[in-house]
């Protein structure tokens, strides 16, 4: 695939200069660089002073969230190949302020994840504070809620959302989602607590089902799902049917086990 | 659970909407098709048969059931795009007093002619 790619990367830095405006940079792409690896390699190579943010760059951190060819994604996860075009534009998520050329400011964003109170609420706060046991939970209970639990915080589906586009004191895609992750928690108790939270203006019920963020998100969560799901249990919470769930419960951990296989031995002695 | 309630009234007068529009809709406008099936009730769109029906008990409180329906529909719904266009609490108090004091005056002037009827 060895080939000269033309990268339209936005430049803007608020202190400065007045107004964002696009910098080419011609990239050697070879096959499975990703643009991330471009990004990488125009900071190395051609301008030292362009700014993103990156950390792990295999789609685990969330940090590298980007507008790719107007679509938003992970630029670690997304290959230059995959984009079919020798042209790639790069610009910061929409919805976030800027800070600098390709970084945004993710506070808002962390705040209102803070606001729902993401972590088990349990009333037995004695064990919540030193645990002796775990809390029960079957593994069908947390097959209700495990992909929510794979949100890498990324910001993508803010930036998919067109409320979050007109409205920038909604809560997001990413929040709500999350709230509904605690409240289907069997281990969890603070679903009242959350759905205060979610329920006022600019919360929950300003969501349009437009499904953008379940379509941007670069890990396949459905966080559209998660809001309807949301939305059914406020609406049953408000007419009040539904039975008011108890907390799992705590047990022992299981006694240790031997092994039924016996651990192999290390072939390669450490030597002082 | 304000919210909660607001948007569950939002889709309960929704469904009332059809309901109550769909029978307008086929005795105001389609008395051709309704004389096709037998049904023969005269021009419904005069003043005469119009204020014959405002007299009746059922077909008033019809009304005044859509007028209020359509009132609340309508108006939160205006309500939740302007609060999503231009977010903020001072914006948010005044469209909402807004949009109550023009809504009762809106319901108030639709059925005074109706309950005037109704009381003789």
């Amino acid at each position: 695939m060895d080939k000269q790619v033309v990268f339209k990367v936005q430049r803007y830095e608020p202190e400065a200069d007045g107004n964002p405006h696009f910098q080419e940079f011609k990239i050697p792409a070879k096959r499975g660089m990703t643009i991330l690896d471009g990004l990488i390699y125009i900071k190395e190579n051609l301008d030292g002073t362009l700014a993103f943010r990156s950390s792990c760059r295999m789609a685990i951190c969330g940090s590298c969230g980007m507008l790719i060819n107007n679509y938003p994604h992970l630029a670690c996860h997304t290959q230059i190949e995959e984009l079919r075009s020798d042209i790639v534009t790069v610009k910061p998520l929409p919805n976030l302020p800027i800070v600098k050329d390709l970084v945004v400011d993710l506070i808002p964003f962390f705040n209102r994840h803070k606001s729902i109170k993401p972590y088990i609420i349990h009333p037995d706060t004695k064990e919540m504070e030193n645990p002796t046991a775990e809390f029960v939970q079957s593994p069908q209970a947390l097959e209700a809620l495990l992909q929510f639990t794979y949100c890498v915080k990324c910001g993508i589906c803010i930036s998919a959302c067109p409320t979050s586009a007109s409205d920038r004191l909604f809560l997001g895609p990413q929040a709500l989602a999350q709230c509904y992750r605690y409240c289907a928690d069997t281990r969890d108790g603070g679903e009242e607590e959350r759905l205060t939270v979610v329920d006022k203006d600019h919360g929950i019920w300003h969501c349009h089902l437009a499904g953008a963020c379940s379509e941007a998100c670069p890990k396949g969560l459905d966080p559209a799902l998660a809001i309807q799901l949301l939305k059914r249990r406020l609406i049953i919470q408000a007419i009040g049917l539904g039975r008011k769930k108890q907390p799992a419960s705590i047990v022992t951990p299981p006694a240790e086990v031997k092994p039924k296989i016996p651990f192999p031995e290390f072939t390669a002695k450490r030597t002082e | 659970m304000r919210n909660t309630y607001l948007w569950l009234a939002q889709l309960v007068t929704g469904v009332l909407i059809a309901v109550l529009l769909s029978i307008h809709m086929v005795l105001m406008h389609l008395d051709a098709i309704l004389s096709f099936l037998g049904v023969d009730i005269k021009d419904p769109t005069s003043w005469h048969s119009m204020i014959e029906r405002s007299r009746e008990t059922l077909w008033a409180g019809l009304y005044i059931a859509l007028l209020a329906i359509v009132l609340y529909h309508a108006l939160n719904g205006l309500r939740n795009i302007i609060l999503e266009l231009a977010p903020s609490a001072a914006t948010e108090r005044i469209i909402t007093w807004t949009i109550i004091v023009f809504g009762t005056i809106a319901f108030v002037w639709g059925t005074y002619v109706p309950i005037r009827l109704l009381s003789g």
